[in-house]
């Protein structure tokens, strides 16, 4: 899901980071208000966190592995904006630090990941775990079911700003001057490889982790969710 | 099938510990002496910036492929092995571009002019091809930029360029926080890892596979809440107030501006080329 530099042109990388400015801005805004002194260092292990979980390959049947991006998990224990900067600054570290590309993507990166899966994947928990108690199995399956969710809005996200590169960047005899395939074949590509492997992969370790936290140290869930809101 | 899933912690864990080693590599190329390495690191990041926008605008091949000319250039100029270069930047990200582009160059994906005909009606289309070609360029060269941004800057003064940069503080902060948090954690997974190895061998099945990078990554984030406090005592002790300082001590010359001024004028000469070539 994470776009490298070059997939999408000057327009929608312009708009995402236009988009995603304000988002920043009351993220850094709200997490100020929020944060106690105590909890500074909580942020970056919640950067770091989801950067090492997008490290991690889960095994698939057939022998292939494939990994989470953890983005609906650091919400859960983080709240989702702490878990908005927090994805950010994995997603910059991955694209500045490590030279991995994606730096004139990182708006877009971060609309999808970082700002769609992190509030949808929040939002859709909190929906379905209701007033549940902490150690309830309702949580496990909430927790599942919005990371399963949350990384198809995200990939759909991506898949539309993959397909309209075509519309919107073309020269007069047709050639495409970035991603080259179009809305029907982006989305059917992108849902098919979300709904049918990358979605069962974050709702496994979604949904698991949060089972193991709730038998070590349930505690731990509870201070999570009233740590930065 | 078994067999290949038993191993596959091991094998992230050594891809990561690889990468993030690659990585500190990377401060030691970044301490040599070399052209991009000499430049003031926030005019350099500007001017690296600014290329990535002219590859960003481009919409010519041979443009695109004379700004990557220019990046093997400034590798070499910069004291950076050009094979430890083109394997950095060939794998991953542009091996993936390539792929992705083939289906793009036949008729069925890309209409128009056909220029090599396959025979049962496919062919390669000249849309299909030179959109192809635009298409990886602009990937291997934008990539390269990174890279060679990455390399040629210590990641501490790349944080501290950040900050000049009016990134709101709670980012750098962050930023800086968590680079040396990821260290700690890849450590961390490593020792959890090499624990249940030695008290379960090898774990045998894709569910067991599952469930072991689950633990994992939980009893991760147990260890992680539990230094919290640890560190904010050692900030404290360390001066820590509530606000971050940073020091400057970057000083742009002559030389910094005229590198500012050849990458602003690639810029408006690959603007320019937008016109006329293709």
């Amino acid at each position: 899901m994470h776009i490298p530099d070059g997939y999408l042109g000057p327009v929608t990388s312009g708009v995402m980071y236009a988009v995603m400015l304000p988002v920043w801005a009351v993220a850094s805004r709200m997490v100020k208000k929020t944060l106690r002194a105590r909890q500074v260092p909580l942020l970056a292990i919640g950067a770091a966190f989801s950067f090492v979980i997008m490290m991690f390959n889960v095994p698939i049947p057939a022998g292939t592995t494939g990994h989470a991006v953890g983005a609906v998990l650091v919400a859960i224990l983080l709240g989702p904006w702490a878990a908005c900067i927090a994805v950010t600054v994995a997603l910059v570290v991955q694209a500045l630090l490590f030279g991995d590309g994606g730096i004139t993507a990182v708006g877009a990166n971060c609309f999808n990941m970082a700002f769609i899966e992190v509030f949808a994947g929040y939002y859709i928990y909190k929906l379905l775990s209701g007033s549940s108690p902490i150690a309830s199995g309702r949580r496990v399956i909430a927790a599942g079911i919005a990371g399963y969710l949350a990384l198809n809005i995200a990939a759909l996200s991506t898949a539309i700003m993959f397909g309209i590169q075509p519309l919107l960047h073309k020269t007069a005899n047709g050639q495409a001057l970035y991603c080259p395939y179009g809305l029907h074949i982006a989305i059917p590509a992108m849902a098919g490889e979300h709904l049918l492997l990358f979605g069962w992969i974050e709702a496994l370790v979604t949904g698991l982790v949060i089972k193991y936290l709730q038998k070590q140290d349930p505690a731990l869930l509870a201070a999570g969710k009233e740590a930065l809101r | 099938m078994r067999n290949n899933s038993s191993r596959f912690i091991e094998r992230s864990i050594t891809g990561a510990l690889s990468f993030l080693r690659n990585s500190v590599f990377a401060d030691d190329i970044a301490l040599q002496k070399g052209y991009l390495q000499a430049r003031d690191p926030r005019i350099r990041a500007a001017g690296i910036g600014v290329l990535l926008l002219a590859v960003l605008f481009a919409r010519s091949a041979l443009f695109l492929s004379s700004a990557y000319l220019l990046c093997l250039l400034l590798a070499a100029a910069s004291s950076i092995h050009t094979m430890f270069f083109l394997k950095r930047t060939w794998l991953f990200i542009p091996a993936f571009a390539f792929f992705i582009a083939i289906p793009a160059l036949f008729n069925f994906f890309t209409p128009g002019e056909p220029l090599i005909s396959l025979g049962h009606g496919v062919s390669i289309t000249e849309q299909g091809l030179h959109g192809a070609v635009i298409f990886f360029t602009r990937v291997l060269t934008s990539v390269s930029l990174a890279v060679l941004l990455s390399l040629t800057t210590r990641h501490s003064v790349l944080l501290r360029v950040l900050r000049i940069f009016k990134i709101p503080q709670v980012f750098v902060m962050t930023l800086g926080m968590s680079y040396r948090y990821i260290y700690l954690f890849i450590e961390t997974v490593q020792n959890t890892f090499t624990a249940i190895k030695s008290r379960v061998g090898h774990v045998s099945s894709v569910r067991k596979g599952q469930r072991a990078v689950a633990w994992n990554i939980a009893s991760l984030w147990l260890r992680s809440y539990q230094l919290q406090n640890q560190i904010f005592s050692a900030m404290l002790s360390r001066g820590y107030t509530g606000e971050a300082l940073i020091l400057y001590e970057f000083r742009a010359g002559a030389k910094d501006f005229f590198w500012l001024g050849v990458t602003i004028a690639v810029f408006v000469f690959g603007l320019w080329t937008n016109r006329y070539l293709h």
